[in-house]
């Protein structure tokens, strides 16, 4: 058995020493990155998004075609809600099951999901989390058909969602359900993996970052069989972006 | 391409290294090495006493036999001034990339040899850098491709230069031959320690090559030249493989003059 | 998992003779090959993020036991456990153990090499755990009894028949083979119900974060993020070099690992974990443990000639690029890890007796150096490997070679080292073969050169040598 101590000394000499050396060096690693420059590069990365937002919002349409998300490009609310409704009754949903985002509240879709013949629920359990709590929103998220969340970032590099799971956003809303409805605001979107890495860095920095992330670039797909590519292994077999404009 | 070379003129006269296969093989392509060069207005110098580079002991593992010979492969050279040019990508990598591991316990032999080293050349880096890939611009005709051998393309970086060398010669028909930079199978003793394993790869790139409908492979490596000849023949194939000096020293005699160029 | 390195010439051979395999493979080149070419192409500052991701790794490897500590720390910080294991089978009992201790009755795996250097799967499945592999391509080999033949592509070996074979309960041969979607969907219903009701899963980690305590983890089925998600015990297993110093080097390391491995921009899903769920989060496991191992690690650790292969970052560029793997395919190698960084991590971890085969499996050609995301220089530690092999360097690594092949060097060199003998050992054999020959060429060659000519002609020695020539040209040449 292998105790810690022991493990890391035989590290130690393998390196040839006979301390274990802390690194000094600051140039090939952003580890030695202070808290005031970590700070730094998420506010730049910050107003970077908000001041090219457009831009930002138009690259990610495109990308996201391109990783195989359904882009929609809402004009309004409205347009949003009846695009999100079109989905359920497509799709005969029943289940419905929601993020608390704040993006699904400022479009409103509650009345649409439920006029097309299907139940919102959301996933928060206002503080019981108890284990029965949790195979509840288990079952829950394994029988919804469809997953509806907003993003708490966008990369316009690739394509890519960023959740962050916390109470309100369970990590099985956007993977069990066939189908995840992303709803995406203006000056969300980042542009690229620098920049969600850096706001990510200066979450750690100040001591706040999330339990958990999750990237997510398209609907799940393997290629694992003669190399083609199928969508929907274990993840959602579709996956829709919806772009709300500015307003 | 060779960075810290310490041969910045274009110079006038160098110094043959053929390497052993092409000695004892394929003397032709040391023929027309000196062809080609004499041609440019470079004289050509030969070391009667030159044997190896050491590479095929190097390669197998046996460092401490290729050792000496490299030892007298440096001896030999440094002996002479000016730039030495080898036909060989490979020999040239073994030279200025790999006598450094070689020598790791001898740091003065280990400078020596880099010496020697910076002012080693392959054939078509040294016609490339020094005289540009459209300076011979003879006269041939058919059909040719050319084959990337690995360390030339990979240890020594000549790539396209070459090619362009061919694609200059009037009344060539030059056709790019796909997956040109996977190899050919050869690796020296590998082709005959695991020739199973060599052989399957030379099938894909004798497939190749065949669909090309070239009449003629160009490479720059005597090895890989004989791998796919050797291939090619026992396939009862016509397609001949022949070493880019031949193929430029044929095209500066199908020249109606041939006056040097300089 | 036992090597089996030692029959790597006859499965290669095999393997050779295969022709439905040797098509199968060729998606390795013409899928992952040439998507990485693409995917680099488009990356416009894609060589300084090999520089950056290789200086990343060399600076990694050089603090290990800082990194180690710092990493071990936060995991801790974070709640969860880490286990340090100096072998394989160390590892796998320890988890086994927590298996039986948490009363875990189905895990699911997501696709590590680390969990099949200890045999992880068949272990848990004998000592009576439900194990499924998650991974399709994990999934089909683990139905078939087989081992990985690819480190990303597992079953690339397979045919869709192969497939419908072991997956579809109503396929016989003769049947319409059902398509990839189909296939894939099957595998899809099959998993779900395992995924639902498993309390234990174990990953790997494709890097681990030292300064946070982060996991990070590259998939595109979607399995890793059930793994993360869905079971009570969440295990992960790494190999002790994964670690990359801080979050920032995760934006290098990520685009560099993908676009290698599969020419993807990025995977579908990119999965970063901070240790057990948070108290207020609706699910997520509420023990994490990370096993981190050496399993001889250390050999390469201890060297400083091959301790360039710890900054491997397991993306199988190298695999891709490698003629010969992309003949021999991924069993002929015998262990874990195939193609040219197989051909180093194998000798050395599993002991290089019954494995000197491998890195003589190589041309040199220098593709997979040319491939790799971090710039590891492969060729030169084969050929150290063949030097180790062939004359024993160091007092851990025994000589293989053969008292007949140490001859055949030294009359090498006898003949190298002067040209009076060289001329004379040309003439020899000259004579010797003219017999054999026809317009200069030979069927049939003695040994050793009659492996050549099993399918090669091979050319006769030159009448004259060159320097003869050159003497007879021009009198006044040197």
């Amino acid at each position: 058995m292998a105790d810690r101590a022991k493990f890391i000394a035989g590290v130690t000499a393998g390196l040839g020493r006979t301390e274990v050396l802390s690194p000094t060096s600051i140039t090939e690693t952003a580890g030695f990155e202070d808290a005031a420059t970590a700070k730094a590069n998420a506010v730049k990365a910050s107003i970077d998004a908000l001041e090219r937002s457009k831009d930002l919002a138009d690259q990610m349409a495109e990308e996201a075609a391109k990783a195989g998300w359904k882009v929609h490009r809402a004009s309004n609310s409205e347009d949003a809600v009846n695009y999100v409704a079109r989905i359920c009754i497509e799709k005969k949903a029943k289940s419905v099951l929601r993020s608390n985002h704040d993006a699904i509240d400022q479009i409103g879709v509650e009345a649409a999901i439920t006029n097309a013949g299907a139940t919102l629920e959301t996933t928060e359990h206002h503080g019981e989390n108890s284990q029965a709590q949790i195979e509840k929103s288990k079952s829950k998220a394994f029988s919804a058909d469809i997953g509806i969340t907003g993003v708490d970032y966008a990369i316009a590099e690739t394509g890519t969602v960023v959740l962050h799971p916390r109470s309100g956003l369970s990590r099985l809303v956007s993977l069990a359900p066939p189908t995840h409805i992303a709803v995406l605001r203006p000056g969300e979107v980042l542009d690229s993996l620098d920049e969600l890495f850096a706001m990510e860095r200066n979450d750690f920095m100040s001591g706040e970052l999330a339990g958990s992330m999750n990237l997510i670039s398209g609907p799940s797909k393997t290629a694992d069989i003669e190399g083609t590519t199928v969508t929907g292994i274990h993840g959602p077999l579709e996956v829709h972006l919806v772009i709300l404009a500015d307003e | 391409m060779l960075k810290n070379t310490t041969v910045i003129q274009r110079p006038d006269r160098v110094t043959l290294f053929a390497s052993c296969m092409v000695d004892q093989l394929a003397p032709n392509v040391g023929e027309n090495t000196v062809e080609v060069l004499e041609y440019l207005g470079v004289s050509v110098d030969f070391l009667n006493d030159q044997t190896c580079c050491g590479q095929p002991a190097f390669n197998s593992g046996f460092r401490s036999e290729a050792h000496p010979v490299a030892e007298r492969f440096i001896d030999l050279f440094e002996k002479v001034k000016g730039p030495i040019v080898v036909p060989s990508g490979s020999c040239a990598a073994m030279v200025r990339n790999y006598y450094g591991d070689l020598f790791r316990n001898d740091k003065e032999l280990a400078g020596r040899a880099k010496r020697v080293g910076d002012r080693l050349f392959e054939l078509t880096e040294f016609l490339s850098h020094f005289f540009g890939t459209d300076a011979i611009a003879g006269k041939s005709d058919g059909y040719a491709t050319y084959h990337k051998c690995c360390h030339l393309l990979r240890e020594i970086g000549v790539d396209e230069q070459p090619i362009e060398m061919l694609v200059n010669i009037e009344g060539l028909e030059f056709s790019p031959l796909e997956r040109a930079d996977v190899c050919c199978g050869f690796g020296g003793a590998f082709s005959v320690k695991m020739p199973d394993i060599s052989s399957a790869i030379l099938d894909e790139k004798l497939d190749f090559i065949e669909a090309n409908g070239s009449s003629t492979v160009v490479a720059a490596d005597t090895g890989c030249v004989y791998q796919m000849q050797g291939g090619l023949r026992r396939r009862g194939s016509d397609v001949q493989v022949v070493h880019i000096a031949q193929v430029l020293a044929e095209s500066i005699r199908n020249r109606s003059t041939s006056e040097p160029k300089r | 998992m036992k090597p089996l390195t030692v029959n790597f010439r006859s499965k290669a051979a095999l393997t050779l003779a295969d022709a439905q395999i040797q098509q199968s493979i060729e998606h390795v080149y013409t899928g992952f090959f040439k998507g990485r070419l693409t995917a680099a192409g488009e990356t416009p500052d894609w060589e300084n993020l090999r520089t950056k991701g290789k200086a990343i790794k060399d600076h990694t490897i050089a603090h290990l036991d800082y990194y180690l500590g710092l990493l071990t720390d936060n995991v801790e910080k974070n709640g969860g456990s880490v286990f340090f294991a100096d072998d394989a089978e160390e590892a796998r009992q320890h988890i086994l153990d927590l298996a039986h201790k948490l009363k875990i009755k189905t895990v699911i795996k997501s696709k590590s090499m680390v969990s099949e250097e200890m045999g992880l799967a068949e272990a848990m499945t004998d000592e009576g755990f439900e194990t499924v592999e998650t991974d399709l391509g994990e999934y089909i080999i683990q139905l078939a009894n087989e081992t990985p033949y690819h480190l990303i592509a597992p079953a690339v070996h397979k045919s869709r028949a192969d497939v419908a074979r072991l997956l579809d309960d109503d396929y016989k041969d003769g049947d319409r083979v059902p398509d990839a979607t189909e296939l894939t969907m099957m595998a899809r219903e099959k998993l779900r119900g395992v995924f639902e009701r498993a309390d234990m899963s174990v990953t790997g980690v494709n890097f681990a974060v030292a300064e946070s305590g982060s996991i990070a983890l590259v998939t595109n089925e979607g399995n890793g993020r059930m793994s993360t998600t869905v079971p009570r015990v969440h295990v992960a297993v790494m190999g002790m070099e994964k670690i990359v110093p801080s979050i920032q080097d995760l934006s290098t390391m990520l685009r560099i690992l993908i676009r290698s491995a599969t020419g993807q921009r990025i995977s579908t899903y990119v999965t970063m974990v901070n240790g057990k769920r948070k108290p207020d989060e609706e699910e997520g496991p509420e023990e994490f443990h990370l096993v981190i191992m050496n399993n001889g690690r250390q050999k390469l650790l201890e060297d400083p000639q091959l301790r360039e292969s710890l900054n491997c970052i397991r993306c199988g560029a190298c695999l891709n690029a490698c003629p010969v793997y992309r003949k021999v395919g991924g069993h002929a190698y015998g262990w874990v890890y195939p193609g040219p960084i197989g051909a180093i991590v194998t000798p050395v971890l599993t002991g290089l007796k019954d494995a000197d085969n491998l890195p003589s499996a190589s041309s040199l050609c220098g593709a997979c150096h040319d491939a790799c995301p971090v710039k590891i220089n492969i060729p030169r530690m084969l050929l150290e490997l063949r030097y180790r092999t062939a004359e024993g360097s160091t007092d851990k690594v025994e000589r293989t070679s053969s008292a007949k092949e140490r001859g055949i060097w030294k009359a090498w060199r006898m003949g190298m080292m002067g040209r009076k003998r060289f001329d004379i050992g040309s003439r020899i054999a000259s004579i010797a073969l003219k017999p054999l020959s026809r317009n200069g060429w030979l069927k049939k060659a003695p040994p050793p050169l009659s492996g050549w000519t099993s399918t090669r002609d091979f050319p006769v020695i030159a009448a004259s040598s060159l320097k003869s020539r050159l003497k007879k040209r021009s009198g006044d040449l040197k």
